[in-house]
């Protein structure tokens, strides 16, 4: 069987600045593509060729094995509708007649609107729940039932296939939800939809398809569930995510980091001590920073080493609720011993942990520099009737420093670094 | 069909509305034909279907003097009410006015160039020059705003800003240069009805006549407008066509229009914001309504203007900008305080 939708070497340019370079795919009948990708990549200029309101330069699109260069104008929008993200605010129309507007491609000139108009109008409003505003007037709606009242008529026009461009842009997340769960609807009534969305999870909640572009080409094209991971995320923003499954859907969930992506070769590489959740922030610091991380040693499922883990930062670990044994701690000393320094965060200390305190005096004893905050030498942390205290009190004896806040550490290790 | 969300609301509304306006409009016809030198006769206006019992000078007081001026005055109301309210909508601008694409000074230079020129083609031949030159002018817009085989209308705007500055420049010549023919070009410009005649109801009735069903039947693609060219177009409008053919159409009847009656401003411009505010946006009704309501005030101010004054009569362009502009400001305002 044809592809639903079928692009091949599709190449389209604004004064020979190329928008769109080669492009080919296919997709199938009642799948629901997310098209993701920067500003700039040509989302957009991609479904206005899809829908005909652009002309490539080279290349066919063909609809159910169709080339669209043989349909009508009126027969393409038969075919497919388009929704856009703006929508002229002020029109003073009632809502029914905005709708009935979309059997437009259906109608010959002077033919008045018979029973099927009148059945495709209600349909229309009924998925998107929009028969109660029927009567009034577009102007007055809130943005995100004029939205679903764009949609209605696109929906009147009765095809196969809708594209919406950032549909969901400007409206608060109640309609955000509403609009996606309309389109939901639609992709069950086999209607293919192919939008462009700015907003990562929503494509990885509803799409099943995503469609990533970059600079005019696409860079990848496979099924949310399977394909949709954070180092491809990050390839095509340029920024880092963190990849989580959605605790209810199961679907992939992306956080964005506040940073972006730093090519730059890390001025200084620290070993971070931490546990209990203690390290994700200093984490989130040193890399900022531009420093270059190791941790450990951690226990399995502690929350700093899945924070790691998600960072894909070099651990050590531990099984879990298990005292650090001395293999581990052999490991960790030669991992940590590629730093240049040491860092412990301030953690609670007990029996289980304690031997991250030795790591840090080997470390020391073998010339590296180990940092801790002040606050660390508290009792409140200490939960080895003094041990960890006195450990700690020696390092500061043997040559390690404390700093009050993490910045200090952060600014000491910058000037620091200057001086070697 | 029982199945309609929609309720007949909106369909009363719109026969309803047709219909009041064009009572209104006849009565005002007929209360028209009973105005003359300066006052109000009843017994004129109910003698016109009492043609045998007339005598010959008030048979041609009222079938040849005040019916063609009326006449007139309805059609050209008509034109340039309809053409507003087409242009307005392809444009998507409420400042739009018939005379967007040059018309008005294009038709100008025409009658500037006929009146100087001394040609002689017989009694049409200023309304003749007016009508060519007034058609030459939009062609030449379309022409200098069209890229490619596309006419966006933002540089079609400016297209027939440039020209109308352009043509403007040459009839200050032309008048600088007219002499003892002042007079007469100056009155051209401000726009009358005062030589009317049957022969030129005749004139512009077909142009008018084409235009109407054409351009209600465009009714839909203009509606279609209303969400951005873009949708239109997507919804299977031939976007191009449509402007093309709307443009050509309405400038012909405003040609026809201006050729017979000069410059009168104002009403293209306003009578279709009025009924926007009654009716809402659908040119199913905008248009027929706007056409309606043309006529009537066309008819009014023309009526005023060779009543209020009596015997002075005051040119009928005169009449409008001074009615309606006061009146335009208004209706801004009106918008504003509700945004």
């Amino acid at each position: 069987m044809n592809p639903h939708l079928s692009v091949r070497n599709l190449s389209f340019a604004y004064f020979n600045q190329d928008v769109i370079s080669n492009i080919t795919f296919d997709i199938d009948q009642g799948e629901f593509v997310g098209i993701l990708g920067p500003n700039g990549s040509g989302k957009s200029t991609l479904l206005h060729l899809l829908s005909g309101l652009l002309t490539p330069r080279t290349g066919s699109i063909s609809i159910s094995g169709t080339d669209t260069r043989r349909l009508s104008r009126r027969k393409w929008s038969q075919e497919m509708a388009i929704v856009f993200q703006e929508v002229n605010r002020d029109l003073d129309l009632d809502c029914f007649d905005v709708v009935m507007m979309g059997r437009f491609p259906h109608w010959r000139r002077w033919q008045k609107e018979n029973d099927r108009d009148y059945a495709a109008v209600q349909k229309a409003m009924q998925v998107t729940k929009t028969h109660s505003f029927a009567n009034r007037s577009f102007r007055e709606l809130s943005g995100g039932e004029k939205q679903r009242v764009m949609i209605a008529r696109a929906l009147a026009q009765e095809p196969n296939l809708l594209l919406l461009d950032e549909p969901t842009s400007h409206l608060d997340i109640v309609h955000q939800l509403d609009i996606m769960n309309i389109l939901l609807e639609l992709q069950k009534n086999s209607i293919t939809i192919i939008g462009v969305f700015h907003d990562i999870n929503m494509v990885a909640q509803f799409c099943n398809v995503v469609l990533f572009m970059k600079k005019g080409h696409i860079t990848h094209q496979g099924m949310v569930e399977t394909s949709l991971h954070a180092h491809l995320v990050e390839e095509l923003f340029d920024v880092e995510f963190l990849e989580e499954t959605h605790p209810y859907t199961f679907r992939p969930f992306f956080m964005p980091l506040s940073k972006k992506k730093t090519p730059e070769v890390p001025t200084a590489s620290i070993h971070l001590i931490c546990g209990g959740g203690s390290g994700c922030v200093f984490m989130k610091d040193f890399l900022e920073a531009g420093f270059s991380l190791s941790v450990g040693i951690v226990n399995q499922f502690d929350s700093d080493q899945e924070m790691a883990a998600k960072l894909g930062l070099p651990t050590i670990v531990e099984k879990p609720f298990s005292p650090i044994t001395d293999d581990t701690l052999k490991q960790a000393l030669l991992i940590a011993n590629q730093s240049d320094y040491i860092f412990i965060s301030p953690n609670f200390w007990g029996h289980g942990n304690l031997k991250n305190l030795d790591l840090a005096l080997n470390l020391l004893y073998k010339g590296k520099k180990v940092l801790f905050i002040r606050e660390s030498l508290s009792p409140t942390w200490d939960y080895t009737g003094g041990e960890a205290i006195y450990k700690l009190q020696q390092l500061l004896h043997d040559g390690a420093q404390a700093f009050n806040t993490i910045s200090e550490v952060i600014a000491f290790i910058r000037i620091d670094r200057h001086a070697v | 069909m029982s199945s309609r969300i929609r309720n007949n609301i909106g369909k009363l509304k719109k026969a309803n509305v047709l219909l009041l306006l064009g009572i209104v409009l006849a009565l005002g016809m007929m209360i028209a034909l009973g105005i003359g030198g300066g006052r109000f006769r009843f017994s004129e206006m109910i003698l016109v279907f009492h043609y045998s019992s007339l005598s010959a000078s008030e048979r041609t007081i009222l079938f040849d003097i005040r019916l063609p001026r009326i006449l007139l005055s309805v059609l050209v109301g008509a034109g340039l009410s309809l053409s507003g309210a087409v242009l307005q909508g392809l444009f998507q601008n409420p400042l739009v006015d018939p005379y967007v694409l040059g018309i008005s000074s294009g038709g100008a230079v025409g009658a500037v160039i006929a009146i100087l020129s001394g040609i002689s083609l017989g009694f049409f031949t200023i309304p003749l020059f007016s009508f060519l030159f007034a058609l030459g002018t939009t062609f030449l817009v379309l022409r200098l705003g069209q890229i490619g085989h596309k006419f966006p209308l933002e540089t079609m705007l400016l297209a027939g800003v440039a020209i109308g500055f352009f043509f403007s420049a040459l009839i200050s010549l032309g008048m600088f240069l007219a002499g003892e023919n002042l007079h007469q070009m100056v009155f051209w410009i401000m726009g009358g009805l005062w030589n009317s005649s049957w022969k030129k109801v005749l004139a512009i009735l077909p142009p008018i006549a084409i235009t109407l069903p054409i351009v209600f039947s465009y009714s839909r693609e203009l509606n279609a407008f209303l969400l951005g060219e873009k949708v239109a177009e997507s919804m299977g409008v031939d976007v191009e066509k449509v402007k093309k053919i709307l443009l050509v159409i309405s400038s012909l009847s405003v040609a026809a229009c201006v050729s017979v009656s000069g410059v009168i401003g104002f009403v293209g411009l306003v009578v279709p914001h009025v009924i926007r505010i009654i009716t809402g946006e659908d040119h199913r009704l905008l248009l027929p309504a706007s056409l309606l309501l043309g006529s009537s005030v066309l008819l009014w101010a023309d009526t005023l203007s060779r009543s209020l004054l009596h015997p002075v009569e005051l040119p009928v362009g005169v009449v409008t900008s001074l009615l309606g502009a006061p009146f335009f400001i208004y209706l801004l305002r009106r918008k504003k305080r509700e945004r």
